[in-house]
């Protein structure tokens, strides 16, 4: 393109120069020959200014001749029959070079000023833009949009881990052989710029350490690369970097707070929930032991029985949400009806609803259902548990469920105080309680469980109160259960 | 008839204790073993009624017990197992075992899988079940309940069979789909689940909340009579 545009440039040039000629040579008997001159030096000076310093130049040089030949007695000819108008030559060939080197010169300072004022606007954008990341990616994105558009791609190594002999990571769009991540590799451990043919690797550090390596290909359209501008750049990159990474370890220190918190107050709450059930076991079963007091041993065991199973019950609970939240648990997924975990749910609590009216409502033609059944057995376990502790003796509890449109519903209820008022999502919360706690034994782990384990399944569970009636429905997704053959009746 | 010797494999000393407590006041005679190799010697040593089994032995994996055990005797199989094992349990009861015990598990459980173990043993086949008003006629391949006739397809008739059979016994679901249906693939299970849905519904007083037909969560099904 510039090796075109000059040589159209020059062509032009002679094509000026011919057209003043042209002109002049009509007036060749009116005008003095100074004026012809100032003719020629008007055409260098538009030239000059129009065209650049090269077509000027020729201009200048052409104008002289064409001034010889054409204007000079003898006319057509190059020799000159008066010595003096050398000096005529020489001065009109200075005055035209001059005034091309003036001219040339201020134009190649207004396009560089433009250059630098365009690099600058970009570095400002580019700062700016950087400014609003908050990832790798992000950054590495808003730097390859920047340098695309002044004919550039990049792709950014960052040294994610203090350990500076560690992979480098790589974010961007610009594809990198095994030689450019060798090239890359040199400049980031050399601490200074690397380039071949192809690339440029610019290393940059943030204000702790060395943060990664700015790699940059000029495209097609730019073949040289403006090196104040990647120096700039690859700094700017050094900083974002390291504002994303302690942004992130700011972050992270803050969740670790949070987390820290919430596990000294579970671990708190469930060691109270622990060693109370233990400190009666330990009590009863020294009363047992005591050959004095045997008058109500049946009673004593009893209660041991009952308080170590309540604190299976528990153990499995905390066992079950350590396993769903170490995120670990593969669900035993089957096609299988629901009544089946009805049944056995049902089964397993068969002496404490003893004491309260269960009343089961399942439509006979529900579809089979995709579900882990241990772990929904437990979610069942728990909330008719739940139910039968905040609820009297006596009391009904209703376990129905049915197709909605595109789930499946189950609500478990029992007559009863309700959950406490503006508190309907807490109680799925880890170890929170109901108000009337302190009279019913048990850890605060129960619904947070259920909740886990019918999340884990892709439904949902929430807790809703009527007058005089709590209730927990949750859902399950229907899916398309398989299909069974059928046989002749 | 003598008391009957159960022999009672499991490391842990204190659960051996109270299982061998329970089962002597049943009037059975305990054997303890501690390891699995003493538990083996125990059984071939003389005429055992019944095998109580901890799963999680120290010296020896409980389905190789199991499945040594099933090379020579058909004794009768209890096993204790913990919960979310359910491969676990469903392999020791492909492999020959009877029963399972999820821990913890009280006395009252235990002495109850014992009495139908044991009983199992000396029951003959019965030609006609009995059971919540439901009469099962295998030799004339007639169903009634509460005096009528109920009409069950060949799957069902044949599903039922085998749950009689094995009165009392944990089915696998892989079990019944190879008695019934004559092959086991694990992602056909679904149909011993539906056609226990339609027993149920055909024999059950309260088809949701069985009295028979049991779900063994997990695991397979009992037919208790």
């Amino acid at each position: 393109m510039p090796a075109f545009r000059s040589r159209r440039g020059h062509a032009v040039a002679i094509v000026l120069c011919a057209l003043t000629t042209l002109v002049a040579l009509p007036l060749r008997g009116w005008l003095d020959q100074a004026n012809i001159v100032m003719l020629f030096l008007l055409t260098v000076f538009f030239v000059a200014v129009r065209l650049g310093r090269g077509p000027a130049v020729l201009a200048a040089f052409l104008s002289v001749g064409l001034f010889d030949v054409f204007f000079v007695p003898p006319h057509y000819s190059f020799t000159v029959a008066d010595a003096q108008y050398l000096v005529t030559f020489a001065v009109m060939l200075a005055v035209g070079l001059i005034t091309t080197h003036l001219t040339a010169q201020l134009a190649e300072r207004r396009v560089a000023a433009q250059a630098r004022e365009r690099e600058t606007r970009a570095l400002y954008e580019l700062a700016r833009d950087l400014g609003a990341t908050l990832t790798f990616h992000q950054a590495a994105e808003v730097l390859d949009r920047h340098l695309v558009s002044l004919g550039m791609k990049s792709k950014l190594l960052i040294a994610e881990s203090l350990d500076q002999a560690a992979e480098l990571t790589a974010y961007g769009a610009l594809r990198l052989g095994p030689a450019d991540l060798t090239l890359a590799r040199c400049a980031f451990d050399g601490r200074r710029i690397f380039e071949d043919y192809a690339i440029v690797c610019l290393p940059f550090a943030g204000v702790t350490r060395l943060r990664g390596v700015l790699v940059v290909a000029p495209t097609e359209r730019a073949k040289s690369l403006p090196a104040g501008l990647l120096d700039a750049a690859a700094s700017l990159a050094g900083i974002t970097v390291e504002r994303i990474h302690y942004t992130e370890v700011a972050q992270r220190s803050e969740v670790d707070i949070r987390t820290e918190k919430l596990r000294s107050g579970i671990l708190s709450s469930i060691s109270h929930d622990l060693r109370t059930p233990l400190t009666s076991l330990v009590g009863l079963a020294d009363t047992l032991a005591d050959p004095d007091q045997t008058d109500r041993n049946a009673e004593h065991a009893a209660i041991i029985r009952d308080q170590a199973h309540a604190m299976h019950g528990m153990v499995t609970n905390l066992l079950d949400m350590a396993r769903l939240q170490a995120g670990g648990a593969v669900l035993n997924l089957q096609w299988q009806p629901f009544e089946d975990i009805v049944d056995s749910s049902t089964r397993l609590l068969a002496d404490i609803l003893a004491q309260r009216r269960l009343v089961v409502d399942l439509p006979a033609d529900l579809p089979l259902l995709r579900f882990d059944a241990v772990l929904l057995e437990r979610v069942l376990c728990n909330l008719l548990e739940n139910a039968v502790k905040y609820s009297e003796p006596g009391a009904t509890i209703s376990l129905a469920a049915a197709v909605r449109s595109d789930r499946f519903e189950v609500g478990i209820a029992n007559e009863g105080a309700g959950f406490p008022v503006g508190r309907l999502e807490e109680v799925f919360e880890i170890f929170v309680r109901g108000a009337q706690e302190p009279a019913a034994p048990g850890t605060g782990i129960g619904l947070a469980v259920c909740k886990a384990i019918v999340t884990a399944h892709g439904g949902s569970i929430v807790a809703e109160n009527e007058p005089s009636i709590a209730r927990v429905r949750f859902t399950l997704p229907l899916g398309t259960p398989p299909s069974v053959e059928g046989e002749p009746a | 008839m003598s008391a009957p010797r159960v022999v009672v494999v499991e490391d842990e000393p204190r659960i051996r204790r109270f299982v061998c407590d329970a089962l002597r006041g049943e009037g059975c005679q305990p054997i303890e073993a501690g390891t699995a190799r003493l538990g083996l010697d125990a059984v071939g040593e003389r005429d055992t009624q019944l095998v109580v089994l901890d799963l999680g032995l120290p010296d020896m994996d409980g389905v190789a017990f199991i499945r040594e055990l099933r090379s020579w005797s058909h004794v009768p199989m209890l096993i204790l197992s913990a919960r979310l094992a359910e491969q676990d349990k469903i392999e020791a009861l492909d492999a020959g075992a009877d029963d399972y015990l999820t821990k913890p598990f009280g006395v009252g459980e235990l002495l109850a899988r014992v009495r139908v173990l044991l009983r199992r043993r000396i029951g003959e086949p019965q030609p006609v079940y009995r059971f919540g008003g439901v009469e099962v006629d295998l030799a004339r391949h007639v169903v009634q309940r509460d005096g009528n006739e109920v009409h069950l397809t060949q799957i069902e008739y044949r599903l039922l069979a085998v749950l009689l059979a094995d009165a009392g016994k944990v089915l696998t679901n892989r079990h019944l789909m190879r008695e019934v249906w004559g092959s086991s693939q694990a992602d056909q299970e679904h149909y011993v689940r539906i056609y226990v849905r339609r027993l149920r519904q055909k024999l059950e007083r309260d088809p949701s909340r069985p009295a028979h037909l049991l779900t063994e969560t997990g695991v397979g099904y009992r037919f208790q009579p």
